[in-house]
């Protein structure tokens, strides 16, 4: 036998991995199960109760930015899958400088501290002379989305021969018909993935939205931080679960969404860009 | 029409609304940096380097130096923390792979402001934690966490952890194990094979997480303003502060700038080897 150091015995990895495990989800569980307290505590559970929930669904201010939370995410959803999926596609049939610029640009806001990106959306927008509302928030998700669609769909793409795209036009089909009849319908999976994930990531997002909403239409992260900053409070804990379940449910979806197409692979692949 | 400009068309949208929105307001911070504050407190371009001064003098540059060495602290932490789990998942997850993947990733979305409150709620000094400190007879009174830079490192961690995790998985997956039991077959110990071929194959995953946690952790704000004091403050809370209750857009701008120069090589560094297209980058 072999003496084996820390990294050769699986029994040393799985207690420490199972205690990172415990690490990641002692605070969320902490979350959810105050969220049920029936007193306003956040270290003693005294009974389960609702009434945080009723809170949440009786105050309209929260309730508003809840639904503008969600209709953001769905407009960046719908505008960045498209945009990006159309880069990814570019980048990945094209051989022109352009594409080489563009495969340079399109990284490049994912490695910016967000607080880098927020301040470019803030002095773009007030240099243009646009006010803060909805659609600067909109526009700005929209932005650093395009570039995580992007990536998966590539990544997706690089699978892609471009055989069966070559055969379509030699059956006499244009070249946009062969990208819409046949490129897009193989990475049709990849796309619908790449949207609920940038649903999810938009949902989420506070930093973009603290630096580019206005006095109105705040959406949900932005209430929490000035809620946060005044105490804590089960409304707060109510709020995080209530967000966690619909990113998860998008997440989720997206993971299992090359599955509904009939997909051995597993969505984590899809969305990881792990290769098979 | 020929192909070029055909695929153009693709890459028109989106490179055009990175560039409008992304790329030319970066030049306007850049701008903005050599401006001052007029009367009625708006920003205005012009041409000084007072700002810079500013940054450079002994209020703000402890600041700097502070948020740059919480982030590589951060760093450091996840890629200990990171690679060993990684390791686990990806050597001896089998078929429990993806789970324990898709487990990773679950708590990366919950909110990351609801994440870092939840620390609050366990680390305060009536906390969680601390209460059952007490209970246990460990300390008589509370153990002071939060409010200090522990704390923050700490949230850094718990927010960003996950981008080392996945590079780090990419890449151990598909080291080939062959080259492991060579090192083995040459009578290296366990250690050395490790430091010598296991580390070496993996380098690319390395160097993808490292950058990946350090870039959101030196811009971070959350961590520092929920779970530190002021004592504990990062340059992004100082910038934070010149766009919204300071009101002095130009000299955010320079600090951001400084924040960008501190950046830029480990941005360079990443983009060279992300635009050639390796696996590892996200």
């Amino acid at each position: 036998m072999k003496s084996g150091s820390a990294f050769d015995k699986p029994r040393f990895l799985r207690v420490f991995t199972g205690l990172v495990y415990v690490f990641l989800f002692v605070p969320i569980l902490v979350v959810i199960v105050f969220s049920f307290n029936s007193q306003k505590s956040l270290q003693v559970m005294d009974g389960i109760s609702l009434r945080w929930y009723e809170d949440f669904f009786n105050d309209s201010t929260l309730r508003e930015s809840l639904f503008i939370s969600i209709e953001i995410a769905l407009i960046t959803m719908v505008v960045a899958t498209v945009v990006g999926t159309a880069l990814a596609i570019g980048l990945v049939r094209s051989r022109s400088r352009m594409a080489k610029g563009s495969n340079l640009l399109m990284l490049v806001p994912l490695v910016t501290p967000e607080i880098v990106a927020g301040i470019s959306a803030l002095l773009i927008f007030s240099q243009l002379g646009i006010g803060l509302s909805f659609w600067t928030i909109v526009l700005a998700h929209i932005t650093f989305s395009i570039s995580y669609v992007t990536i998966v769909v590539r990544g997706r793409l690089a699978t892609i021969g471009i055989e069966i795209e070559d055969a379509a036009r030699d059956l006499g089909a244009s070249r946009l018909e062969s990208v819409r009849l046949v490129l897009v319908p193989a990475l049709w999976p990849a796309v619908v993935a790449a949207g609920l994930l940038v649903f999810a990531l938009s949902f989420d997002d506070f930093v973009l939205s603290f630096f580019t909403t206005g006095e109105q239409s705040q959406p949900l992260p932005v209430r929490i931080w000035s809620m946060i900053r005044f105490g804590v409070s089960p409304t707060i804990n109510a709020i995080g679960t209530l967000m966690m379940v619909v990113s998860i449910s998008a997440v989720a979806l997206a993971v299992m969404i090359p599955r509904f197409f009939g997909r051995r692979e597993s969505g984590v692949k899809v969305l990881t860009g792990a290769e098979g | 029409m020929n192909a070029h400009r055909f695929w153009n068309w693709f890459l028109a949208p989106g490179t055009l609304w990175i560039l409008v929105l992304f790329a030319a307001p970066l030049l306007l911070i850049f701008a903005l940096s050599f401006g001052h504050v007029d009367d009625f407190g708006r920003g205005v371009y012009g041409f000084k380097l007072g700002n810079y001064d500013d940054v450079f003098n002994s209020t703000y540059l402890p600041v700097l130096l502070r948020s740059v060495g919480y982030a590589l602290a951060t760093m450091l932490i996840c890629l200990a923390i990171g690679y060993p789990v990684a390791y686990y998942i990806a050597r001896f997850g089998g078929r429990w792979r993806y789970v324990l993947l898709a487990a990773l990733v679950i708590p990366f979305f919950v909110n990351y402001l609801v994440r870092t409150y939840a620390w609050v709620a366990l680390l305060a000094d009536e906390g969680l934690v601390n209460n059952a400190i007490v209970d246990l007879g460990l300390s008589d009174a509370p153990v002071q966490m939060i409010n200090t830079p522990w704390a923050v490192i700490g949230g850094l961690v718990y927010g960003y952890i996950i981008f080392m995790i996945l590079p780090l998985y990419g890449s151990i997956e598909r080291m080939d194990q062959s080259v492991v039991e060579a090192g083995k077959d040459l009578y290296g110990s366990p250690l050395q094979t490790f430091i010598h071929v296991t580390i070496p194959a993996t380098q690319a995953g390395i160097l993808a997480g490292c950058v990946l946690v350090f870039l959101p952790s030196v811009g971070d704000f959350v961590s520092a303003q929920l779970l530190g004091g002021p004592d504990t403050y990062m340059v992004g809370n100082l910038i934070q502060d010149q766009f919204f209750a300071a009101s002095n857009w130009p000299f955010g701008a320079a600090l951001t700038m400084i924040m960008m120069l501190f950046l830029s090589v480990w941005m360079v560094l990443y983009l060279r080897r992300a635009a050639k297209g390796e696996a590892e980058v996200l």
